[in-house]
């Protein structure tokens, strides 16, 4: 089973560094380190696993609703419900004083419980977790595999929801039933929608899609917890010569990036190879932070994990890593365009997950 | 992560209201010596900025920052592509954008005087990276916890907060009518409930279901198949544009009649009684949430509750019921409002 696996694997990892208990935060925004050794999906308010190196695990939750479905779909783990659950964690922890306790992501824990104060002392073991959640079990990688399969047919959903007069949220509600549908329980979202007015994706407005538009979107279903990702662009109506040859640089950029995906590879490489055919093109500029945020970034149980591709990350490539290369920026002719494939980095290179054409797709008025 | 609609809406969510809200801050910080106040927002712990500013973060995280003689500035990890966004759908004087919220922010309150006293609200609960920050780049700011301060003008709901709260039951009832086709599947069932939702312009919705009451009454997310038993629940956790509430039903799989208006009544009997808790005597288990400082529903009197929260008199709550009508189990739940001045606590819209 994949959270057995997983656990087993974070026992190990705390076994090589010495560590007895270790403390994992999680809330909706960022719970892949909760996820990785609860296997809970958290929803709202603050959660604190604290896993012993016998596998013990038990789960904090401040929310008693939130409690109870974690009673309900984690068995196995002892669940606490606590208002305040910073201080029934420490209050767990003092008993366990005298062992060597660690937690991860330390800067996400509650100021409390971080204090120096505290009669525990607290290892910082972020970089040991990020190790687990960058390089990913076989079992990790066969759940990505169907989330990209998901993404690739939700897509497919989302070319036949874009329509004139249809609202963006209108267009999200048909994408999130689809997957319900599916029974793909999470999804995270964007879109964008319009000319050289859109510098980015944002959730859904009230825009209604319009002639001419290029609609852009980032689709992220789950799958056990594993996000994988597809970004493409579409035209509502014909595409103009202009949309076409700005979707040829990104096209390019897209497979330089992935060609550049390979073991000893670093992040670098890959956002680099994706900017120099901007450079090439002359469109050097649309590659900084003023206009893009990332060239593309880790998958796994967070839709935007580690490495962040970007030319001054150095974090090396390994058989293993799951990541969605996504050369997507502003284009000044244009607007704002976005393309993008999940990938697996194997011994040999990288291991395309998405299956959707990398198309200007047109959709009728 | 968000992905409904976020906007908003001047007719829904008026400058004067967020003034009005803002002035009762000020004059709290003004009686408690604050030069500034600190509020944080992500995701998931939104209510307290939304409340005075209308932003909701789909993503990510940010830090609001409440001057005593200024406008409020919104310090955001969002990129500075989104600046317009966020112009968009909230109201703040400005937006300071950096990785280091809790770094920009000390920086910004430092440069108007070094040695502010800076109220936080929920300090204890706040991220160690971002108090490590606020003191690393305002050596001399005095942080003091100010969930003191904050929490009893959250408490009570004002007309706007209401009637977004009404707006965001509508919808969970709309949606949650969807459910009553008979042979659909629980996927099917589910996925009918959220498209109702969020094509009602929903921000988010969440919806969990117990699919067999008979075997096991908890609610949770459904991934994979679930069979349907003779009776199932279904709860609709929906927002609008950042006001939370919860709306749960029993169904019958065959469509057969339920004792639902016995259920509804006796539902409406015990939250009429609140505060006090004596309505809830015969239920198997309850619980009240609501908004406390920034998380929308979070947990104030209940019977898993060691310690509650005293209620505020028109504060806006979701209240959940577990008990037994004619021996068979029935889970409901629905937004209430406080009573105030001798007034029962009603709710907002029945759960049927």
């Amino acid at each position: 089973m994949l959270a057995e696996a997983r656990r087993r694997h974070l026992l190990t990892a705390m076994a090589d560094a010495g560590i007895e208990h270790i403390v994992l935060y999680g809330n909706a925004w960022q719970g892949d380190y909760l996820r990785y050794a609860a296997d809970f999906g958290i929803l709202e308010g603050h959660g604190i696993a604290l896993v012993a190196s016998d596998g013990a695990t038990e789960l904090f939750l401040d929310s008693a609703t939130e409690a109870e479905r974690a009673e309900a779909e984690t068995p196995g783990i002892k669940i606490h419900f606590a208002a305040d659950v910073a201080r029934a964690v420490g209050a767990r922890l003092d008993r366990l004083a005298n062992d060597r306790l660690a937690a991860a992501p330390r800067r996400f824990l509650p100021n409390w419980l971080a204090d120096e104060g505290r009669d525990f002392a607290l290892e910082d073991a972020t970089a040991l977790l990020d190790r687990l959640l960058m390089h990913k079990l076989p079992a990790e990688i066969a759940a990505l595999r169907r989330a990209a399969q998901m993404a690739d047919d939700a897509y497919a959903v989302f070319r036949d929801a874009v329509k004139p007069g249809r609202r963006q949220y209108e267009v999200v509600a048909d994408i999130e039933a689809y997957l319900r549908r599916r029974r793909c329980p999470d999804n995270f979202m964007i879109i964008g929608s319009g000319g050289k007015d859109v510098f980015g994706m944002t959730p859904p407005s009230e825009r209604r899609i319009a002639p001419g538009d290029l609609v852009t979107t980032e689709l992220t279903p789950a799958v056990a917890g594993y996000f994988a990702q597809i970004c493409r662009t579409l035209v509502v109506g014909r595409a103009t010569d202009a949309q076409r040859r700005a979707f040829d640089v990104f096209r390019e950029a897209l497979a330089a990036g992935i060609a550049a995906v390979r073991p000893g590879a670093t992040a670098a490489d890959v956002a680099r190879a994706e900017n120099d055919v901007f450079r090439k093109h002359g469109l050097g500029e649309y590659t900084t932070s003023k206009w893009t945020r990332v060239r593309g970034h880790g998958l796994g149980l967070f839709c935007d994990s580690k490495p962040h591709l970007l030319e001054d990350v150095d974090t090396p490539l390994a058989p293993g890593m799951a990541l969605i290369v996504h050369p997507n920026t502003y284009h000044p002719e244009v607007g704002y365009v976005v393309l993008g494939d999940a990938v697996v980095v194997m011994d040999e290179g990288a291991e395309v997950l998405c299956k959707t054409p990398r198309e200007l797709f047109e959709v009728a008025t | 992560m968000r992905r409904g609609l976020i906007s908003r809406s001047k007719a829904e969510l008026p400058d004067a209201v967020l003034d009005a809200r803002l002035a009762h801050v000020h004059a709290a910080m003004g009686e408690a010596g604050l030069d500034a106040l600190l509020l944080y927002t992500n995701n998931t712990r939104a209510a307290g900025v939304s409340w005075l500013t209308g932003f909701v973060p789909y993503w990510s995280e940010a830090l609001l920052v409440v001057p005593r003689d200024r406008e409020p500035v919104l310090v955001a990890a969002l990129s500075y592509r989104v600046k317009s966004w966020i112009e968009r759908t909230s109201r703040v004087a400005e937006v300071v954008h950096g990785p280091r919220i809790g770094f920009e922010a000390a920086r910004m309150i430092a440069a108007w005087k070094a040695d502010a006293a800076l109220g936080v609200v929920d300090l204890d609960g706040l991220a160690a990276g971002i108090v490590d920050d606020l003191r690393r780049s305002g050596p001399r700011l005095t942080l003091r916890d100010a969930t003191p301060l904050f929490a009893p003008l959250r408490a009570a709901a004002d007309p706007a907060e209401i009637a977004l709260a009404m707006t965001a039951a509508a919808i969970a009832q709309r949606a949650l009518a969807q459910a009553s086709g008979r042979g659909a599947s629980l996927g099917e069932i589910i996925a009918a409930v959220e498209a109702q939702a969020r094509s009602d312009a929903a921000e988010e919705v969440y919806v969990a279901a117990a699919p067999d009451l008979g075997r096991d009454r908890r609610l949770k997310r459904i991934e994979g198949e679930a069979a349907l038993g003779e009776s199932f629940a279904l709860r609709a956790t929906v927002a609008y544009k950042g006001t939370w509430i919860r709306l749960t039903r029993t169904f019958s799989r065959d469509g057969a009649a339920r004792p639902q208006e016995e259920a509804a009544a006796r539902l409406a009997a015990a939250v009429a009684k609140l505060p006090s808790a004596d309505g809830f005597a015969g239920f198997s288990s309850w619980l009240v949430e609501g908004c406390r400082i920034a998380q929308p529903l979070a947990p104030l009197m209940g019977s898993r509750v060691a310690a509650a929260h005293l209620l505020a008199p028109h504060a806006l709550v979701s209240v959940q019921a577990d008990f037994e009508v004619e021996g068979r189990p029935l889970l409901l739940a629905a937004p209430a409002l406080l009573g105030a001045r001798g007034e029962a606590t009603s709710l907002l819209v029945q759960p049927f």
